[in-house]
C-alpha cells in the first residue's frame, strides 16, 4: 500500500494549508505584534516588549471592558445552565405536541444574533413591550429605555442572551437525560427514593459531564460577546466587552494593531485558564462520587 | 385521575408560557414588518392595523438588501459545499490511517477547538488587507472552508463504517479515489447532512468576521447589511424588521424541513465530548 501514506496526506492537504495560512499564522502573528506599537498610520513600528500589557492594566477603558465581560460571563452561565436544565426536565417525557414545544424553544438559537439584537433593541426601548410589561409589574423603566442607562444596559443584554441560548443547551441536556438508564430509576423507586431524592442522587451526578460540556462551551462563547454589544449600545453605558474593546482600539479611528493584539492575548489567556479550571474542578468532583 | 389531569394541565401551562416567551419576539418582528411605515407599533394598538408588504418592496427597491441576500446565499453555499468535501477528506484520513502525521493532525484539531476565533480579528484583518483579499469574497469564504468540529463529527461517523467495505471494493479492483468518493462518501450522508446544516446556519448568521473583513455594499452579507442599515438610518422599525424577517425566513424553512437532523446533530455533538 504505497498509495495510502502519500494519499492520506494529500487528502488532508487542503485543510493543512487553509489552517496554516488563515489560523495558525494569524495566531502567531498576533502574539508577535502584541509586543510592538504597530499602528495603521505609522510606517515604522518598534519593539516595545511588555509595554502594551502594562498599559492595558492601567487603561480604564480596558479594565471596564474586563469587568463587563466578567459580569456577563458569571451572570449568564449559571442562569442559562439552570433554566436549560429545568426546561429539559419539563420536556423529557412523551406527551402530545412535544416536538412543537422543543422546536419553539430552539428557534431563538438558530436566529441571527443581529436580528435578535435588533428585535430586543425595539422591545427594550421606552414603549417597547418589555418596558411596557415591566411597568405593569411596577418595575422602574429608565427614562430612555433599558439600553440607554448604565444601571440596566448590560443586564438587559445578558437577559437577552440567556433567552437566546437556553433552547440550544436544553437540547444537549435532553440528550444527556436520554443516556441515563431507566433501570437506575426503577431501582431507586423500589428502594423508596422519592422524586427529589432521585433527581439529586441519580440525575444530577450523571448529568455532570454534559453540564461540564455546556459550561465550557458557553463560557468560551460568552467571553467573546460582541455582535449584540455592537448593535444595541455601541459599547456605551458600561457594556463594552473585551472583544468590543479589541475591535474599537484595533479597527476604528486609531487602528492600534499592537495594543489590540495584546488585549486579544489577555482574553485568550483568561479563556484558557478558565477552561482549565473548569476541567480540573469537574474531574475532581467526579472522582469523589 | 384528577391529580394526574391537574398535573398534566400544569405541565402544559408551564410549557406554553415558556413557548410564548421564546416565540413572541419573533412573532413581534414579523408583525412590525407588516405594519405601514410610520404606524404605531405599540402593544396597545395590536388589533388596529392593516397589514402590508410595502416595507419588503421598499427594501428591495431602495436599499442593497437584494445584493446582501444574494451574497449571503452564495457565501453560505460555497462554504457549505467546501466543508462537505474538505472535512470529509481530512476525516477519512484521520479515521483510516494510523500515521504520525495523523496523530499530529488530531492534536491540532483538538487544539484549535479550544482557541477562540474572535481573538484573531486583528491579524486576520491585516492578513486580508496585505493579501488583497480584504473586501472580497475570498475573505468571506477561504478561512471557513474547513472546520475542526466538522472534521470531528465526520471522523466519528466514518469509524462506524466497517473497513471491510473498502477491502471488498479493493478486491473488486476499484481505485482508492473511487473507493473514498464513490463508496464511503455516500455512506456518510447522514453525518454530512448534519455538518452541512450546521455550517450553513453558522455562516448565514455570522457577523463579526464578515463585518470587519468587508467594506463595500457589493460584498456585504445580510447580517452586516442589517447592522449597518440600523446604524445609518434614523430608526425605522418597520423596514428594519422587514429586513430581519428576510434574514430569518430561509433559516426557518430549512429548520422546519430538517428538524430531525438538526436536533440529532446537536445532541450527538454534545454527548461525544
Amino acid at each position: 500500500m504505497k498509495w495510502s501514506k502519500a494519499g492520506a496526506f494529500t487528502l488532508a492537504l487542503p485543510w493543512l494549508i487553509t489552517f496554516a495560512v488563515f489560523w495558525l499564522f494569524p495566531i502567531v502573528y498576533s502574539f508577535v505584534i502584541g509586543f510592538t506599537d504597530q499602528q495603521l498610520l505609522a510606517k515604522d513600528y518598534d519593539w516595545i516588549g511588555l509595554d502594551n500589557y502594562r498599559a492595558l492594566f492601567t487603561d480604564p477603558a480596558f479594565i471596564s471592558s474586563l469587568e463587563s465581560t466578567f459580569v456577563f460571563v458569571f451572570g449568564t452561565i449559571p442562569v442559562t445552565t439552570i433554566i436549560a436544565l429545568g426546561m429539559a426536565l419539563l420536556i423529557n417525557r412523551q406527551f402530545r405536541l412535544r416536538g412543537l414545544f422543543r422546536a419553539g424553544y430552539f428557534l431563538p438559537s438558530i436566529t441571527s444574533i443581529i436580528v435578535i439584537a435588533l428585535i430586543f433593541t425595539n422591545l427594550y426601548q421606552r414603549g417597547g413591550y418589555i418596558a411596557y410589561l415591566a411597568s405593569l409589574v411596577g418595575l422602574d423603566v429608565p427614562e430612555h429605555g433599558f439600553l440607554l442607562s448604565s444601571d440596566t444596559s448590560l443586564y438587559s443584554i445578558m437577559a437577552m442572551d440567556v433567552w437566546m441560548a437556553v433552547g440550544y443547551y436544553m437540547l444537549i441536556f435532553l440528550a444527556g437525560l436520554k443516556s441515563i438508564p431507566d433501570e437506575l430509576y426503577e431501582v431507586a423507586e423500589l428502594s423508596g427514593a422519592g422524586k427529589i431524592r432521585q433527581f439529586f442522587s441519580i440525575t444530577l451526578p450523571l448529568l455532570r459531564p454534559v453540564a461540564l460540556f455546556i459550561i465550557v462551551i458557553n463560557s468560551i462563547k460568552s467571553f467573546q460577546v460582541f455582535a449584540e454589544i455592537f448593535v444595541m449600545t455601541k459599547g456605551k453605558f458600561e457594556t463594552s466587552t473585551m472583544v468590543y474593546f479589541i475591535y474599537e482600539t484595533g479597527l476604528t479611528t486609531k487602528f492600534e494593531f499592537g495594543y489590540a493584539s495584546a488585549a486579544a492575548y489577555v482574553l485568550f489567556i483568561i479563556i484558557a485558564v478558565f477552561a482549565a479550571i473548569q476541567f480540573t474542578l469537574f474531574r475532581k468532583r467526579q472522582a469523589v462520587w | 385521575m384528577v391529580i394526574r389531569f391537574l398535573r398534566a394541565s400544569a405541565r402544559y401551562l408551564a410549557l406554553s408560557l415558556i413557548l410564548l416567551v421564546m416565540v413572541f419576539p419573533l412573532v413581534w418582528m414579523m408583525r412590525v414588518s407588516l405594519l405601514q411605515s410610520g404606524a404605531s407599533i405599540a402593544l396597545s394598538d395590536i388589533f388596529n392595523h392593516q397589514f402590508t408588504f410595502d416595507n419588503y418592496l421598499d427594501l428591495f427597491r431602495t436599499t442593497s438588501i437584494g445584493i446582501a441576500l444574494f451574497n449571503s446565499a452564495l457565501v453560505g453555499l460555497v462554504v457549505t459545499l467546501g466543508n462537505i468535501f474538505f472535512c470529509f477528506m481530512v476525516a477519512y484520513t484521520l479515521a483510516r490511517y494510523e500515521y504520525i502525521v495523523n496523530k499530529l493532525l488530531f492534536v491540532i484539531v483538538i487544539a484549535i477547538l479550544m482557541i477562540p476565533a474572535h481573538i484573531v480579528i486583528i491579524p486576520m484583518y491585516l492578513l486580508m488587507v496585505k493579501t488583497g483579499l480584504y473586501d472580497g469574497f475570498g475573505a468571506l469564504i477561504l478561512p471557513w472552508l474547513v472546520n475542526p468540529i466538522g472534521i470531528f463529527l465526520v471522523k466519528q461517523y466514518i469509524e462506524t463504517i466497517p473497513p471491510s467495505m473498502e477491502e471488498a471494493a479493493r478486491i473488486d479492483g476499484a481505485g482508492e479515489m473511487r473507493i473514498i468518493f464513490r463508496i464511503i462518501m455516500p455512506l456518510c450522508k447522514p453525518a454530512l447532512a448534519v455538518l452541512a446544516i450546521q455550517v450553513f446556519f453558522t455562516n448565514w448568521n455570522s457577523f463579526l468576521f464578515p463585518f470587519i473583513l468587508t467594506q463595500s455594499e457589493q460584498i456585504r452579507t445580510l447580517p452586516v447589511a442589517l447592522a449597518v442599515y440600523q446604524g445609518h438610518q434614523a430608526v425605522d422599525w418597520q423596514h428594519l424588521m422587514a429586513g430581519s424577517t428576510i434574514a430569518v425566513i430561509p433559516v426557518l424553512v430549512i429548520f422546519i424541513i430538517m428538524q430531525r437532523q438538526i436536533v440529532s446533530g446537536i445532541t450527538s455533538g454534545g454527548i461525544k465530548q
